[in-house]
């Protein structure tokens, strides 16, 4: 029973802890707060009100006003934050039985930064953590920038945090937090919304019939069916560090969700609007043939011929071919896309119960569109043209929310959250799957006279195989119900005492379908187009019961204390029903009519059960120092293995408050951080488990039960350990204008789980998950945020961060390295690190013009190396952004822009691999070809050493992700236009110009972005799009 | 230490402390019981090993033996690959590509990575169908004795997979005749020690199949006609026909398909599919590129295998280029011969022949050719008799061409080009495909598969002992 000591020790602490807190204990009074802006004379809403040392705190309603009940009498310390503006204090005295009257007006800060973060124990003041924060101001964000999911709120908005979206509409996004800790499990953070475990699967989506199984790229994940207008804000933990007691799957750090809540005052209604279009702006490769002659022969005909064989004087090349379908009006299959949304939100109630509810639909179709061509052939043959044919890429999503918060009486207040997602989707089959869009647009051979489709006889135009009617009459869809709630509530039984408890749960309801008619789709095999139909039902439950309690006392005035005890259950639950069929009945689309049935079941079922405690000391309240434990079991672990233990600690100074610190005036605060913490990541649900699969198989003609070895297990399982130090530091100078904060970080997991390779010849499964490993990360990461000018007619604030990640493996155990096609994971070099025969250079020593591969090493002409080695990182390390905001006429216009760089990798451009094999690609059939495409297939198609170096390429760019204008109308013109009471329109843009040395559509663009590996790469992938969006914001 | 609290009543904190201490370690034990019970889950997918001990368990283990079994020869795409018969037949002459993939593309053109992963995936399936069927006849024997025919079964899938494995694949495959439960590291063995470990297996089968029931005399024969092949490899060749002797021309043990199970993966990627085309001595849409010493499985017209063999790209392959030749020798759900009377007969002659009775040889070849036994879907006509060619050398090459005709697709020809080599003295270069390949490139110079980089892993293996022959 490893747990009881643990709990007992987390028992008697808070029980000693209660005398010298119940010590303070006193009969109270109450403090009536108004809150005014120290410019306008305003009320400032949801300022919060703390006095300090006890649990006693609230935010302002509307008209700045709050009052505090049961406030032991005495000198007090009142603290006021807000954000936007300068933290404050007061001193006052409470006596028994009175209200004190207590007015403040808060200055604005120059700069924004969130004084309140979100933790594990409950909110605290930032300056009393020992980590880097990064807080996303989300209904900040929204009120500019072109945000249409919740990837793009996270994107380039935290130093250290790396998003790449999926490129279709809907589809996910890969979100790392320094670096990658682990070499075979998940990189993926985990997520809670509202204190409760949010399901965060990715790729989720799976057809039970279809022909790509998937989409063949990106996937949905269930981070992006939340509707980003409904969030308040975003705190993203970064580490170990920092997020210990989240338990034993938060080493890959944690996003904290917090939705709006209601304030007390009058109703507040907030009505959106928005409208725009979708446009894919993107970079694509003509494709090439050529058209020549083999000695003796007379006619010249395209197929035999390439660069090679022209150098090498077994064909005399005639003529080059080319064509860029994605250039030609009539055969792209891009179009415009366009994006609608409507939201209603409102807020208000008393102090005793606050409401907010939003309700909101969003519609997007992406910018794949049936082509020209088609649409004319469809017409005019009669055939039918589904939503799904003409527009294959679309969602539809409805979000309602009614979030609760009740003040039952001074000591108790109660919160109640809920969300109804209601989503529809669906997806083209895109890169890796043959009957997808990529495997055709990519795969022409530069020509539209290539014949016609196999055993249909419609002309190819171009395309390799069939056409986009043909990949797009099948649908592959999902659909989504979703609903999430938590309940808290927040007893404060004395004034030193806080306990809650959070109990919630996240269900959706997941129903992926595939259909193709009988009679339509591409001839992939002889049965594809006799039809399919598949349902594949999944209900997810994620289930979370938190508690905890939290003790604050005063040993002497100047050492304050808090202890927090807690304990968590997180209990997991996938179960999913697959129906399909194939061979239907001509005309139906029900699952019943095929001759081929496919069914299946599938569970996935985890459990984790923590407790922790945490002791924080405040001294003098400038330095703060944190110890911390926290212990898991879970139902993962081996049976040889019952529980883990994860340790914290930080600390962080004020220093600047000392009455020592000297330094130049310009220098306003300066405050030191550093913390060291461990965490985990933990195996999936059956990995420990040595286990069968029952199946069928036909024995003698006759369908028999069959079992078969399914897994070896691991009896010694447990979960990765992922320590890490951080240090920092931040310094506000020029009176708040400029601030800068800077942190270095080095974490090691230890225990790395690696699915390690097993050699065929065990004849058993392919790999065993162990603890073998060790990596490490390493990094530093940057904020600068100043206000460059802030005048009443112009406003100029920057942010500039950066980050940087250096990630090895350590160690692979007795593990060899494990070898992929590209990539590699070896001992002293990073995860998933692009390897290859490097092409040292190239000579066109015949002077043709061409280069030519040559077994002669005197008459080759392009030098490949002999061993294999690390070509670079797969993923960037190194990233920067620089935000500018500009204001004018007192701040009524808006300027921002958004510059993104990325770099210091080789992203591997596939689609020009597969393009070289077709063969279309330049570099094989271009005869104008630049040497370095040339080189780049020569090395790949016809050199002995068959590398791929070719095509790691630069993967460095700075692209100017978000643009965005916005205007805000006076009150007075906003009542007089509308009766509103406020009113902002708001024109903005995302993705709207690149710059890269990489040869591809874009160095962002990665067939399986959503996908759980860290090689990603580009593979017959339509690119990210633009957006550009006009958003009218109104407010009653 | 007494203090008033603000209701006034008189409270001892360290004796309330100790109560509340005492009340929370005895709430942590109930909540521990409580937690052990949270966190015990029970999946629904699974089966636990505890589960398979039954006489039934033992069956369903061999039934899974026999699916595995099964991705080595003509169907179950397991992990996405093939079996090496299609692969084999890729490297050999039977097929030429006409898919997308670069894996089937570099075994055409005969420059095989050693991470293929295709290859890889054969390789994998071939060591699971042998340990696979260890662990059915260690399960069978343990509590189901009396199924002598499928233990028997169970030693042929076994004996035929080390078959496959010499056949196809390069000296240095790790392998051992102990058998263990658990992953072992084992050493590199040359071809021939597996082609002895098959022989070995195979005996073990004959000895099981001693029984009259129809099953019995099934595994009987067809143990046997493995047996002879595996004579044939180890260069035993008046044993090998020996084996085989009482087998009928009409026998055959069959791999067989459903709908909901698993379909024939010769049609799947063959027909269907289009990502094989039947192999030829011309190749290229235009049918002008000579490929050497291959022979001309589509043009020949031969009865034995009907090819459509398209002139414009009506009939694309699966790469949108490959004017696919395509054969209707198997349908969806065809029943795949594993071991049948032809093969029987094929070992006679090429004994026959070894032994120079040139007579018997040639009345082996023309009673087949008279009465041709049915080859998949496709009942051939009989075939006018050969004539005798005259040279101990043509002979060779038309009983290597008469097999090559009969034994279409079932995974031979490349262990048969192999021990033209070996056996005959022919040369890589006057036996395997050369010249220009028609996707870009020559033919290079593998005569087998590797075994797969991930057989690294083990300790003991460092790559292929060599690639020869």
């Amino acid at each position: 029973m490893p747990h009881n000591w643990r709990l007992s020790a987390l028992a008697g602490l808070l029980v000693l802890a209660a005398p010298l807190a119940r010590a303070q204990q006193s009969p109270g009074g109450s403090l009536a707060v108004t809150v005014t802006d120290a410019a306008s004379t305003r009320p400032v809403e949801a300022a919060r009100v703390f006095i300090v040392g006890t649990s006693i705190a609230s935010a302002t309603a509307a008209d700045g006003k709050i009052t505090l009940r049961g406030i032991p009498a005495g000198p007090q310390t009142v603290r006021f934050l807000r954000v936007g503006y300068a933290e404050q204090t007061k001193a006052i005295t409470i006596t028994v039985g009175q209200t004190v009257t207590l007015s403040v007006a808060m200055s604005v800060a120059a700069i924004n930064l969130q004084p309140v973060v979100t933790t594990a124990t409950g909110e605290q003041r930032r300056v009393e953590i020992g980590n880097a924060t990064a807080n996303i101001d989300a209904a900040k964000v929204l009120e500019v920038a072109p945000v249409g999911s919740l990837s793009d709120l996270l994107n380039s908005r935290a130093p250290g945090v790396t998003v790449t979206t999926g490129t279709q509409t809907g589809t996910g996004s890969r979100i790392r937090v320094r670096g990658m800790n682990s070499v075979s499990l998940s990189n993926e953070p985990i997520w809670i919304i509202d204190g409760i475990r949010m399901t965060s699967t990715q790729a989720d989506f799976s057809t039970v019939t279809g022909s790509g199984g998937t989409t063949g790229g990106n996937n949905a994940s269930r981070t992006g069916d939340l509707n980003p207008d409904e969030i308040e804000s975003i705190e993203i933990v970064k580490g170990p560090s920092a997020a210990t007691l989240y338990g034993t799957d938060a080493a890959n750090g944690v996003i904290l969700v917090t939705t709006k809540k209601g304030r007390a005052g009058a109703a507040r209604w907030s009505v959106t609007g928005e409208g725009g279009s979708i446009q894919d702006r993107n970079f694509y490769p003509y494709a090439y043939s050529i058209f020549g002659k083999r000695p003796g022969e007379t006619v010249s005909t395209r197929g035999f011929c390439n660069l090679q064989r022209v150098g090498t004087g077994e064909c005399k090349a005639d003529s080059t071919t080319a064509l860029n379908i994605f250039d030609n009006a009539d055969l792209t299959p891009i179009d415009v896309g366009n994006r609608q949304k409507l939201g209603v939100q409102v807020s208000g109630g008393t102090e005793a119960l606050r409401y907010f509810v939003g309700v909101e639909e969003e519609k997007e179709v992406g910018a794949l569109s049936l082509p020209q061509f088609e649409r004319r052939r469809v017409d005019s043959l009669g055939l039918p043209l589904r939503p799904w044919t003409s527009r294959p890429n679309a969602l539809d999503r409805k979000t309602l929310r009614l979030n609760l918060n009740a003040t039952l009486n001074p000591k108790l207040d109660v919160a109640l959250t809920t969300n109804f997602i209601n989503l529809s989707q669906r997806y083209s089959l895109e890169s890796n799957a043959t009957a997808g869009l990529g495997s055709q647009v990519f795969g022409g051979p530069g020509t539209i006279d290539n014949g016609a489709i196999s055993g249909v006889g419609t002309p190819l135009m171009g395309y390799r195989a069939w056409t986009p009617y043909y990949t797009w009459s099948e649908k592959t869809g999902q659909s989504i119900n979703r609903f999430i709630w938590s309940t808290q509530a927040n007893w404060r039984p004395t004034t030193w005492l806080t306990n809650h408890v959070t109990v919630g749960n996240d269900w959706t309801g997941r129903v992926d379908d595939n259909l193709l008619y009988r009679g339509e789709g591409p001839p992939l095999t002889a049965t594809t187009r006799l039809g399919s139909r598949g349902i594949n039902s999944v209900n997810i439950n994620n289930l979370s019961v938190d508690a905890g309690s939290a003790a604050q006392y005063h040993l002497t005035s100047a050492l304050r204390l808090t202890t927090t005890v807690g304990a968590q259950y997180i209990g997991f639950r996938s179960q999913g029903a697959q129906t399909g069929s194939r061979q239907l009945a001509p005309g139906s689309q029900n699952v019943g009519s095929g001759t081929q049935l496919v069914i299946g079941e599938a569970t996935t079922i985890q459990r984790t059960f923590g407790v922790f405690i945490d002791q924080a000391v405040a001294i003098r309240e400038r330095l703060f120092l944190t110890a911390a434990v926290r212990s898991d079991q879970n139902s993962a672990f081996g049976t040889n293995f019952q529980s883990v233990l994860y340790p914290k600690a930080s600390m962080s100074y004020l220093i600047s408050e000392e009455d020592w610190w000297k330094a130049p005036r310009f220098i306003n605060s300066v405050r030191l951080r550093y913390s060291y913490g461990q965490s985990g990541v933990q195996p999936g649900p059956n990995d420990a488990l040595r286990f069968y699969d029952g199946g069928i198989t036909s024995v003698a003609g006759v369908d028999q039960p069959t079992v078969i070895q399914a897994a070896l297990g691991n009896a010694n399982l447990k979960p990765e350990r992922s320590a890490e130090q951080e240090t920092g530091f931040e310094v506000t100078m020029l009176n708040g204008r400029l601030n800068l904060d800077a942190t270095y970080y080095s974490k090691i997991t230890q225990d790395a789980l690696i699915s390690a390779i097993l050699p065929p010849s065990y004849g058993a499964v392919t790999s065993q998950l162990r603890n073998l490993g060790a990596v490490k990360n390493a990094g530093a990461e940057l904020a600068i945020n100043a206000q460059l000018a802030d005048g009443k007619f112009f406003g100029w604030n920057v942010n500039l961060s950066g980050a940087m990640n250096a990630n090895k493996v350590v160690s692979l155990g007795d593990n060899p390295p494990q070898i992929g096609t590209t990539s590699r994971t070896v001992a002293g070099y990073p995860i998933a690190g692009l390897w290859a025969q490097p092409i040292t250079g190239w000579q066109d020593k015949n002077g043709d013009g061409l280069l030519t591969y040559f077994a002669d090493a005197t008459k080759n002409e392009v030098f490949i190396g002999d061993s294999v080695i690390f070509r670079g990182y797969a993923t960037p390390p190194y990233s920067a952004t620089l935000t500018n905001g500009f204001e004018f006429f007192g701040k009524k216009l808006r300027l921002q822009t958004m510059f993104d760089y990325r770099g210091g990798n080789k992203w591997y451009n596939n689609t020009e691999r597969i393009r070289c094999t077709r063969p279309n690609c330049s570099g094989r059939n271009n005869l104008t070809a630049q040497f370095v495409d040339q080189a780049t297939n020569i090395a790949a198609n016809e050199a002995p050493a068959r590398t791929l170096d070719g095509y790691f390429q630069p993967g460095a760019f700075v692209r100017l992700r978000e643009a965005s204008v916005q205007y805000s109308f006076s009150n007075t013109l906003a009542s007089k236009l509308i009766k509103a009471r406020s009113l902002s329109v708001v024109l903005s843009a995302r993705n709207l110009k690149l710059w890269t040395k990489y040869r591809g559509t874009d160095p962002e663009s990665g067939f399986n972005t959503t996908g759980t590996g860290d090689a990603p790469q580009e593979f017959q992938t339509i690119g990210p799009p633009s957006y550009l969006v006009f958003r009218v914001n109104v407010g009653y | 230490m007494t203090i008033k609290t603000n209701t006034g009543r008189p409270y001892s904190s360290r004796r309330a402390g100790a109560v509340i201490a005492l009340a929370i370690a005895l709430s942590a034990g109930a909540c521990q019981k409580a937690n052990d019970r949270l966190l015990q889950i029970t999946d629904p997918d699974i089966i636990n090993p505890s589960d398979v001990l039954s006489p039934d368990a033992a069956i369903a283990l061999a039934n899974g033996a026999i699916s595995t079994f099964r991705s080595t020869t003509g169907g179950n795409i397991a992990g996405g690959v093939e079996s090496s018969w299609m692969f084999g037949g890729l490297l050999a002459d039977e097929w030429s590509t006409s898919s997308t993939f670069i894996q089937n593309d570099e075994t055409d053109q005969r420059v095989i990575q050693e991470n293929n992963g295709s290859v890889t995936g054969q390789l994998r399936n071939l060591y699971r169908t042998r340990q696979r069927a260890n662990e059915a006849i260690a399960a069978l024997t343990k509590v189901n004795q009396t199924a002598r025919a499928l233990i028997a079964e169970m030693y042929l899938a076994r004996g035929f997979a080390e078959l496959q494995l010499a056949s196809d694949f390069c000296n240095g495959i790790p392998i051992s005749n102990v058998f263990s439960s658990e992953p072992t590291n084992t050493n590199p063995q040359s071809t021939a020690q597996v082609f002895a470990y098959a022989a070995a297996s195979l005996d073990s089968a004959i000895s099981f199949a001693n029984g009259t029931d129809a099953q019995s005399v099934v595994i009987n024969r067809a143990a046997r006609v493995v047996r002879g092949r595996a004579a044939l490899a180890l260069g035993d060749f008046v044993n090998a026909a020996s084996f085989v002797a009482a087998v009928p021309s009409s026998f055959a043990y069959q791999h067989t398909f459903s709908l909901s199970s698993s379909t024939n993966t010769l049609w799947g990627q063959g027909l269907s599919s289009r990502r094989y085309s039947v192999g030829d001595s011309l190749e290229g849409n235009r049918r002008d590129i000579f490929v050497a010493n291959a022979l001309p499985f589509a043009s020949s017209r031969d009865p034995r295998l009907p090819v459509t063999i398209p002139t414009t790209g009506a009939i694309n392959g699966q790469d949108g280029l490959t004017y696919a030749r395509t054969t209707t020798l198997w349908g969806q759900l065809t029943a795949v011969d594993v071991a049948n009377g032809i093969d029987a007969r094929m070992i006679e002659a090429e004994a026959a022949l070894k032994a120079g009775n040139t007579t018997s040889w040639l009345s082996i070849h023309n009673a087949l050719r008279a009465a041709p036994p049915k080859l998949g879907d496709v009942q051939p006509a009989a075939l006018p008799a050969l004539v005798d060619p005259g040279t101990a050398e043509s002979r060779l090459s038309l009983q290597f061409r008469e097999k090559a005709f009969w034994t279409f697709g079932r995974g031979e020809r490349l262990g048969d080009m192999r021990r033209l080599i070996k056996q005959y003295g022919r040369t890589e270069a006057n036996t395997f495909p050369q010249g220009v390949h028609y996707k870009g490139g020559s033919y290079g110079k593998d005569v087998n598969l590797p075994v797969s980089f991930d057989e690294r892993n083990n300790p003991n293996f460092k790559g292929c002992t060599d690639r020869a022959p």
